[in-house]
Order: C-alpha cells, then structure tokens, then sequence
C-alpha cells in the first residue's frame, strides 16, 4: 500500500509547443481514491500514464511509497492498470487473463496459488463463469470485469483507472460507481481514478483533483469541490444542470456592499461581506467587474413579485425529469439563459411571467478578469 | 398484387440473374485454371502415346473421354529420380527456400514491429522505401549481384557456396515483402495490449514475446508461407546463380527440354512434384489470412 505523489510534472510531447501537463503537482495519500477531473484533452490521462510509467516524465518527478519512480520500468512499479479499451489478451482465456500478471510478474507463484487468488478475484468481481469464455465472448460490462480482475489479483500497491466505465451504458455505469467504491472500499488500496465524468468522480472519490488544459484547477473533497469552487471553470464544470453565471458589478463600500445588473439589484447580507472580507482582505471602496454564480437549485421561483431582490424572468422551456424540473429561463438583458431546478408539481409552463429571488447564502462570486473566486457558498458548522 | 410485392418480386429475379451470371463467370474462371493443371498432373502419368492420341475430328465427348482412357504409369516419376537425379533437385530447392523465407520473416517480424510501434521518425517512408525496393524487376538486381557473389566467391561450382548465394539472393526480395507484409499485421494489434503486458509485470522483450507475437502468428505464418511460394517458385536466380552446384528443381524441369528433344512425360512429372506443395501452403495460406486473432481485444 502506498501514496502517490507528483511534483511539478511537466508534459510535453514531441514536436509539440503546448505542455499537455504543466507542472502539475498533487499528492494522492495512501489507501485514497483520488479522481483525475477533466474534459478530453485536459492532460488528465496523460498524467496517469506518466504515473503508470507509459509515458515519459518530461520534467519534475513522480514518487510512489516516497521513492521516486521515473526511472523505473512500469514492470517494477507495483502498479495495476484498468485500460479505457480494458486491452484484454484476445487469445487468452479470461482465467490467462486474469493469472497472467501473476505468471510474469517478479514475484513467483505455484499453480496452486495463482488458481486460489483468480478464483477469489472472479468471485469477488461476479465472473466465475465466465473464466473458460474468450474476451470476444464477452459483453462490454464483463470485460470491464476481467479487466479490473486482472488488475486485483496482483494486490499492486496503486491502482490506476483510466475511464474504466465510460463506455458502459447508463444503467451498468451507476451500478459499477458503486461496485467499484465498494471493491476499493474491501481491498483498501490507493486507487488513482481518471474520468470526465463528474458524476463519477463525485460519487466515488475521496478527493478529487480538477484539471484543465494541462492544468491543476483545484483539489478537493467533493463538498469541496462543489460548493467552494476555487474558479470560475471548476464551478462551471461540476454540477448537473451546470451553475448559472451572471455578470454583474460588485459594488464595495464601507459597510454595504451591492450586486448590480441590468435586470437586478442585490444587496450582500453581513455575512457574506464579513465571508467576502475574510477570503480577500478589507478590500477597499470600489467596484469590480464579477461573476456571479447560482446553482440551478439555490433559486427561489415565485408566481408573484417577492423581496426588494427578486427580479423578473420569462419561461422558455420546461423539462420535467421525475422528481425534479429544470426550468429554462430568460431574464432581461442577460444573455445567457438560466437553468433552474424545482420541484416537478409547481404549476410552470413555457411562456410564464415568473419572479427569481436566490438562496444568498448558496452565491458564489468571481473575479471577472483573473476568473478567482471571490465568495463561495457559506459552509454550515456540522 | 400491390406494388411493393411487383417491386421486391422484380428486385429478386435480378438478383436471381445476376447470380446465375456469376457462377457462370466462376465456372469457366475455374476451368481456365485448372484445366491445364489437370492435363498435366494426367499426363505424368501417361506414356506418350497416350499423351499425344488425338482424337477425330468433332467427337468432343470422345475428347473428353480419351483424356481419361489410359493406364497409369509412374515411368516418369521413376526416371526422374533414378536417372535424372531429381532427388537432390527437391532437397535444393527445399533448403534455399526454406532458409531464405524462415531469415526474411524472422528479421521481417522484428522490423515490421519496429516500424509498426510509430517511435521512428519518417517510418512510413522507410516502409515505402523497403517496399519499393521490392518492386524492381528481378533482372536490374541481377548483373550488381552477380558481381557481388563472384566477388565473394559464391559463384564457384560447389554446392554450399551457390546454396548461400541462392539464399542471399532470396532473402533480398523476401525480407521487404516480409516487412511490408508483417507491419500491417502489428498494426493492427492494439498498443494498449501490449502496455497492459508492461503493467502486468513484462519486460519489453516480454511483451512482445509473450502478447504481440502471438498475436501476429497468422500474420507470421502467411508471411513464411507467402515466402516460401516466392523461393520455391523462383527460375531466374537459380538459373543464374545456383546452375553448376545447387540446381533447383524450376531450372532441371526447364533443362528436360533441350534442343535433342522435350522430354514431355518428364516435364509433367516433374511440373506435377513442383506444384504439389504449393497447392497445400495456398489452401493454408488462405486459412491464416482470413482468421482475425484481434477481435475483441479491445472495445470496438
């Protein structure tokens, strides 16, 4: 069992003048399962084949057990990879498969041995069955299987996944979030998760590190992650329907302090400009250009004109999804629309005269210019 | 009948046609190749006046008959090897090609592999480059090498010095057809196999021992075999080259046809002992192409 820990990982590839990682560092303790966040092309696999040992380090070094590995072969780095493709041996049988890292791996062991620990792995990965099939025979879910079963069976010291289930359908892809939780869970292993899929990541890791163009963002916790968003791309990526962005002008003076906008004028409570001084120093009489970020459910819709905040706003589209409603709407002179989530029996429909009022103490503000955030939601002491 | 009905039923009698037009085609196709094949591997077996009866003029059933109407004789097969020495002829040809072809895709299969990986700057025009040296006519290699061997002393009348240069001489239009052949076949083993191997606790060579070579083995095999026909089948280079010590069996089927008299019973035997093996490594040859060892190896 180990951590892994990166420092100032730079990639680039041949011929290349853009770092595809640029100098990265992060570290994923011992027994965590840390999520790799980010859309394609972020850097975010690359990264982990640098971990794997695929891939050369181009700068920086990369410890696994506090030893530095970047000259180490991936064959003597003790680690177990779950491909994207699964890149299962076509000619091999799934109990090959599973036994091979067992036959060629620099430690020994008899027949009787490696027979014991895929016969416990397949039992453990519900695959019994299927260990005399080839992986033609297989279903994308069952592959997926053998797979990580070939990758447990070694007992590695780091686990990397590299999208393991993003090409599983929807209904296998939620059961396997779990599973996958679950096995990490039993085998207390590290387990470096790389994914776009923020679901995913939030659902299952322990902390989660937020990548874009070759970039740390942010790493967190994913209550970390979701409600203090470090920047604007973090808040924006993370979240289901994504969070609202409005422009605004923060206005700051002594003691009040306004968001104001075509459409609205909002006042920050003393909280949040106590919260708002706190993260940024007293900062002093101004205005600056902001962001201003809601989450989809921290809305409050009204049929009637509200407080002295609330402002009005047309129905464009209504989409009912079960429980939930996410409602699109348009207010004057903004031109993104918003996404807002209700309850699916409020009486809403396409064309509706409604009022929006916000949970303020669910705001997140940004800097428009450095994209920084500047306010996030207010944490409650649990 | 609605007109879907008349539109299916007219689309399916051109279908029809256009089938019965295609076995047709393969039929006469079929003839036109074997036919020939036919009338010699008969006429190995026939004595010449058998082989030569001509039948009357218009009786084509008779024609037909008569092609089948004979007893059967191995004199030609017998005077072959015991007169004419054949036996050493088949062990030539055997030795050269087999060599050659089993050189070319041992270095072919590591080249390919090389060139397939896409680590080499510019690796498809080296493999266009190997290619093409493939595609000159086998005269324009003839008179440089010649004059290599001679200079090397390959050319002097001795079995194993004309066995090498024959080998040599093989091997240089075998190896680029391997490479070329075989990088196709690695190519299509996917690269995330192979780093699987490397995680899984294999060394490079490993990997490619234990995962990516068995993997290409139809590939390797249609390559050896691809090889071997080319060798074997070979009439300029053993004419040239392996003449005086190492006759192989192409050049002494051609020398029973002299200026005295063409040996034909002789010739058909001897046409007949040529083409055997490579019928049997053509209906191999065509197993190991069409089987495809990657699927499902990775999702598709």
């Amino acid at each position: 069992m180990a951590g892994v820990k990166l420092k100032n990982i730079c990639k680039r590839y041949g011929g290349g003048d853009v770092d595809a990682v640029s100098d990265l560092s992060l570290e994923c303790k011992d027994k965590e399962f840390f999520a790799l966040l980010g859309p394609s092309g972020c850097g975010k696999s690359s990264t982990l084949r640098m971990i794997a040992g695929l891939e050369e380090i181009s700068k920086g070094e990369i410890y696994i057990d506090n030893q530095v590995v970047n000259e180490v072969e991936p064959k003597d780095r003790d680690i177990a990879m779950v491909f994207e493709t699964y890149a299962l041996y076509p000619n091999k049988k799934v109990r090959a498969n599973m036994a091979f890292p067992l036959r060629v791996g620099k430690k020994k062991y008899s027949d009787a041995e490696i027979k014991e620990r895929v016969a416990k792995a397949a039992e453990i990965l519900e695959i019994t069955d299927f260990l005399d099939r080839y992986p033609k025979q297989l279903s994308g879910g069952q592959k997926q299987r053998v797979a990580i079963g070939r990758a447990i069976v070694r007992e590695p010291k780091v686990f990397l996944l590299d999208e393991p289930i993003s090409h599983l359908d929807a209904k296998l892809r939620t059961h396997m979030r779990s599973e996958l939780k679950l096995l990490q869970r039993t085998l207390g292993t590290t387990m470096i998760y790389v994914t776009h899929d923020q679901m995913e990541a939030m659902g299952m890791a322990d902390r989660i590190a937020i990548m874009n163009y070759g970039m740390l963002q942010q790493v967190g916790t994913p209550d970390e992650i979701f409600n203090h968003p470090a920047n604007l791309f973090v808040a924006g990526f993370v979240g289901d329907p994504p969070m609202n962005f409005i422009n605004c002008l923060l206005e700051v003076s002594k003691d009040n302090c306004q968001l104001i906008n075509e459409s609205f004028k909002i006042k920050l409570t003393q909280d949040m400009l106590d919260r708002y001084n706190k993260k940024n120093g007293n900062s002093p009489a101004k205005s600056i250009d902001v962001v201003m970020g809601v989450r989809p459910e921290s809305f409050i819709l009204t049929e009637k004109e509200g407080t002295e905040n609330s402002f009005p706003a047309e129905v464009l589209v209504t989409e009912p999804l079960g429980e939930e409603m996410v409602v699109d709407v348009k207010i004057p002179e903004n031109k993104n629309d918003l996404k807002i989530k209700v309850s699916v029996d409020r009486d809403i429909k396409a064309g509706d005269k409604i009022w929006l009022d916000l949970n303020k103490d669910k705001m997140h503000l940004f800097d428009r210019k450095t994209e920084k955030a500047l306010l996030n939601v207010r944490r409650w002491k649990k | 009948m609605s007109r879907a009905e008349l539109v299916s039923k007219s689309a399916k009698r051109e279908r029809t046609i256009l089938q019965t037009l295609a076995y047709i085609g393969l039929g006469i196709f079929f003839l036109w190749t074997t036919l020939p094949l036919l009338v010699m591997v008969l006429s190995s077996m026939k004595q010449m006046r058998d082989a030569f009866e001509i039948p009357a003029v218009g009786d084509w059933s008779g024609a037909f008959m008569k092609m089948f109407d004979f007893t059967p004789t191995l004199v030609h097969y017998h005077d072959l090897f015991v007169e004419k020495g054949f036996s050493t002829y088949i062990v030539n040809s055997v030795v050269a090609a087999t060599t050659a072809s089993v050189i070319s895709v041992f270095l072919g299969a590591l080249a390919a592999y090389g060139l397939s990986r896409g680590r080499i700057k510019g690796d498809k025009h080296l493999s266009f480059w190997i290619l093409s040296s493939r595609m000159a006519p086998v005269v324009a290699v003839m008179v440089p090498l010649y004059a290599i061997f001679a200079g090397m002393g390959l050319l002097e009348p001795d079995r194993t010095r004309n066995m090498v240069a024959l080998i040599l001489a093989y091997t240089t239009f075998d190896l680029p057809f391997a490479v070329w052949f075989l990088r196709t076949f690695f190519e299509d083993i996917p690269l995330g196999v192979e780093e699987a191997a490397k995680l899984d606790g294999c060394s490079n060579l490993q990997a490619f021992v234990k995962v990516v070579l068995p993997l290409a083995v139809p590939g390797i095999a249609a390559a050896l075999i691809l090889c071997l026909v080319f060798s074997w089948n070979d009439y300029m280079f053993a004419s040239i080259f392996g003449q005086q010590g190492a006759k192989t069996l192409p050049v002494a089927t051609a020398e029973l046809h002299s200026t005295v008299s063409i040996q034909w019973g002789r010739i058909m035997a001897s046409g007949t002992i040529l083409i055997t093996p490579m019928i049997f490594l053509g209906v191999l040859v065509k197993k190991y192409m069409v089987q495809g060892m990657t699927s499902g190896a990775v999702r598709d």
